[in-house]
């Protein structure tokens, strides 16, 4: 019991080390500003330069980005996690403490995550005074909850995958690039040819994604072409999220550093 | 007895290269080391670059796991035990990279709590230990900002935080300037006064030889020898010695000295005069004592010849 509790402190402890970290490092500032400034050009744009535009068109074309946001964010706070540690060597100091290693790797991946959740969230906050703003309030609906709900599990796979990356590869930039080369370009390949293939690509965490535009009936940047369910794709972000935390937190607790 | 640190037949293997500057396939970095480090003492781990000593401290660090063998620290296995056995030491390994982004005060809270210091004293305990490396005036800069020999010292000062029982230090000189070297020995001086037990890997045979009491060689990952730095003194044979004086002597003084029994020649260059010894242990003392007594006025002396380095070479060759 008493070593739960000290491990639990361990991680809140690095949770806030790896927060303060993001903060000094200016990467909290500079997604937190992207993702006030993106909603707002493209709401108000949109809104300014479209006849008709309706909440459904503001969605898509607003949500349409928050994937791309969830990725740079996830590139930002988890992509050099582990892989900085070692390849800086940092982590001649923070390893050889008096804490588990699974105490210290738990902690960035909740900073990593709380700090993405932290970004979409703003996103939202800002969408939904735009959207009130707008056309009344009378226009939000249970589908931006839904939205948002699906966002915050895409974060919570993203971080994992670009957090898996970083325990398992060398270098400062080599996981965040090969994160996005994975994300970007092999997932919706790979799906593109499933679909080719008349195979649904429902278990793609990318092609899921489109569910986060898709509760408003529209469609966004992933994951267009296929109709996607609300209940498979939660499930799919928590598998790909637990699995790639998981498997990434071994790989790092296992790394020895030569 | 229990000893701060001891390892058994430690090994270990690589089945490739670390490094490009490395060559060949596999290799063995440690083979069959056995150490053993009485509580409250400053032994130094000696050995040319690739000998070893990083690779020894790494596993006791929990960094590395050996191949075979057994590492202990204050009688639990390292090997074998959860990082809770780290709680009594303090480490500086390597040139550790720094949080370039954080100030020194930043970055000790954490390690401080990690520690379990508590709230109520870190911020005191900060600042005494930033006090001890000579960085105070520098608690709320960034770290980034700092020159190598003060990130240096914050390393040094994450080291010794907690006030462990064990101080591994490895190269803890490396990048310091002369005064920063000074500091560091008298550090060490300070905490061997207080009890602690230091672990201190280096090349630096000088470093060595001012402030530990045992010496540990290694060389291609194996133990040649282990000594006491008194027993290592009992074979030193000073060839010379370089007297400085107050002052250039006159050729009477220069006489008085060459009369002395255990000086074989005397050269005078300014007023430093280098007294050629016989080949005796104690030819350096008696002549010493016998400038003293003839009244000179000595700015400093130098002994010359078969010190620590030659005794390092007598072991590891050239």
């Amino acid at each position: 019991m008493i070593t739960l509790k000290s491990d639990l402190y361990d991680i809140y402890l690095s949770l806030r080390f790896e927060l303060t970290k993001h903060m000094r490092r200016k990467r909290l500032l500079i997604v937190g500003a992207i993702a006030i400034l993106v909603p707002l050009l493209i709401g108000y744009l949109g809104y300014y330069a479209s006849d008709f535009y309706t909440v459904e068109i503001l969605a898509s074309s607003s949500l349409g980005f928050i994937t791309l946001l969830v990725i740079i964010a996830g590139a930002m706070f988890a992509g050099d996690a582990i892989s900085g540690e070692i390849a800086k060597k940092t982590g001649l100091l923070l390893f050889p403490t008096p804490q588990k290693r699974f105490s210290i790797i738990a902690g960035k991946y909740i900073a990593a995550l709380t700090a993405t959740i932290f970004v979409v969230s703003i996103y939202y906050v800002i969408l939904t005074i735009q959207i009130i703003h707008l056309f009344g309030a009378g226009e939000l609906s249970i589908a931006l909850a839904k939205s948002y709900l699906i966002a915050i599990l895409f974060a919570g796979s993203i971080v994992s995958l670009f957090y898996f990356f970083s325990s398992l590869l060398k270098g400062t930039t080599a996981p965040s690039l090969i994160g996005f080369f994975f994300i970007l370009m092999i997932l919706p390949i790979f799906s593109g040819i499933l679909m080719l293939c008349d195979i649904d690509p429902w278990f793609i965490v990318t092609t899921q994604a489109g569910l986060i535009t898709q509760v408003f009936g529209v469609s966004g940047m992933m994951g267009e072409q296929v109709q996607l369910s609300f209940g498979s794709g939660i499930a799919v972000m928590i598998v790909y999220a637990l699995a790639f935390f998981f498997t990434g937190a071994f790989i790092a607790s296992r790394k020895n550093m030569e | 007895m229990e000893y701060a640190i001891q390892t058994e037949n430690l090994v270990k293997r690589y089945s490739r290269p670390l490094n490009v500057k490395q060559r060949g396939g596999a290799f063995t970095a440690l083979d069959e080391v056995s150490l053993q480090i009485e509580k409250g003492t400053v032994v130094g781990y000696l050995g040319p670059n690739g000998a070893g000593k990083t690779t020894t401290i790494k596993i006791l660090a929990k960094l590395i796991t050996p191949t075979s063998g057994r590492a202990y620290i204050n009688g639990i296995d390292v090997t074998d035990s959860s990082q809770e056995v780290l709680r009594s030491v303090g480490m500086l390994i390597e040139v550790p990279g720094t949080y370039d982004y954080l100030t020194p005060h930043e970055m000790l809270y954490y390690f401080g709590m990690v520690h379990r210091i508590g709230k109520k004293n870190i911020d005191r305990r900060i600042e005494e230990t930033l006090q001890l490396v000579d960085l105070l005036d520098w608690e709320h800069k960034k770290i980034g900002t700092f020159s190598t020999g003060m990130q240096r010292r914050v390393a040094l000062a994450k080291a010794v935080l907690h006030r462990p029982e064990i101080l591994i230090l490895d190269e803890p000189v490396l990048g310091l300037d002369p005064k920063g070297i000074r500091d560091v020995r008298e550090l060490i001086r300070r905490f061997k006064s207080e009890g602690m037990t230091v672990f201190l890997s280096s090349h630096l045979l000088g470093e060595v030889s001012e402030v530990c009491d045992e010496v540990i060689f290694l060389d291609k990952g194996k133990v040649i020898e282990s000594d006491g730095m008194d027993d290592i003194a009992k074979t030193t044979v000073f060839e010379s010695v370089k007297v400085r004086f107050s002052r250039p002597l006159t050729s009477d003084e220069l006489e008085s000295i060459r009369s002395i029994k255990l000086a074989s020649s005397v050269e005078m260059t300014d007023s430093t005069v280098r007294i050629q010894l016989a080949p005796e242990p104690e030819s350096i003392y008696q002549v010493l004592r016998e400038l003293v007594a003839l009244n000179f006025e000595i700015i400093s002396y130098n002994p010359e010849g078969k010190g620590l380095e030659d005794y390092y070479i007598s072991i590891m060759g050239n």
